[in-house]
């Protein structure tokens, strides 16, 4: 997991397995962020080929910190494996996913997000 | 199963080993080109054989005790199954609530529901000696695997 700061923005790139250690590692980084007045996140899954059922809920964690916390998150490069997970658990619903990171900033930048 | 091809591994119940089996278990059925013509099943079955394991060891051992389970992959001419026997705590999957997705996402409680959705069949057992013995079924899609050609030695 990579973590990099782009303006105010938070991008997380994580791993190429995704599962509960690594969800329990991206919970802990979202939760330390908790001070922050705004968290904008972008999970970055360009490198994710793999993702658990654990890991799917680190993001439903990390979606309902950053909107607590008056931001957003957003979702980058996920494969199509992990797109058909998404709609399973339904996080395709509430966090909108991008083709690639600068497309997620640029989307910060213009203040979108999902209609609630 | 007729004609079935059965792959046996004993392993401790530690999810050190999740991921080497998660490979080997993907790989294994990669070599059948019914699963892996089909778009996106060698992904799932992956999952469901993750899921599957790391809630044994997670939940059925939670105890400090180490456990083992014995797995076995047993691709048939007309399924796939997953069978995983242990000697950890019992549970009833049926008690197990189905996650409520009508809200939106849930945090917790996938694992089990995640399987349910991706196999055919998920059929548990416990008997009098205490052994929990998990059966995952997947009917196979598409021409039946020549199981004498369809993964090397």
């Amino acid at each position: 997991m990579e973590i990099q700061e782009k303006n105010d923005v938070t991008v997380i790139v994580m791993d190429e397995r995704f599962d509960a250690a690594l969800g329990r590692e991206l919970k802990d980084i979202v939760q330390n962020m908790g001070d922050q007045t705004t968290i904008k996140l972008v999970i970055d899954l360009s490198k994710t080929s793999f993702i658990d059922s654990s890991a799917s809920g680190a993001l439903v964690f990390c979606w309902r910190s950053a909107k607590k916390n008056n931001g957003d998150m957003k979702i980058t490069g996920p494969s199509d494996h992990v797109k058909s997970l998404f709609r399973l658990t339904r996080i395709d619903t509430v966090v909108k996913l991008y083709d690639n990171v600068e497309a997620a900033l640029e989307s910060f930048a213009q203040n979108e997000s999902m209609p609630e | 199963m007729e004609n079935e091809l059965t792959v046996r591994i004993e392993t401790p119940a530690t999810i050190v080993m999740l991921t080497p089996l998660d490979l080997f278990v993907r790989n294994m059925i990669q070599q059948f080109p019914s699963f892996s013509e089909a778009e996106g099943l060698v992904d799932m079955l992956e999952l469901a054989f993750h899921e599957a394991f790391s809630n044994i060891a997670c939940h059925a051992y939670r105890s400090a005790v180490e456990g083992r389970i014995t797995i076995q992959i047993i691709v048939g001419v007309h399924e796939l199954e997953f069978r995983f026997e242990d000697n950890g705590e019992s549970f009833d999957p049926d008690d197990v609530p189905t996650p409520n997705l009508t809200d939106g996402p849930c945090e917790e409680g996938l694992g089990i529901w995640l399987i349910r959705q991706i196999m055919d069949d998920y059929l548990y057992s416990c008997d009098k000696g205490c052994k929990n013995v998990l059966r995952l079924i997947k009917q196979i899609p598409g021409p039946t695997p020549d199981l004498n050609n369809g993964v090397g030695p």
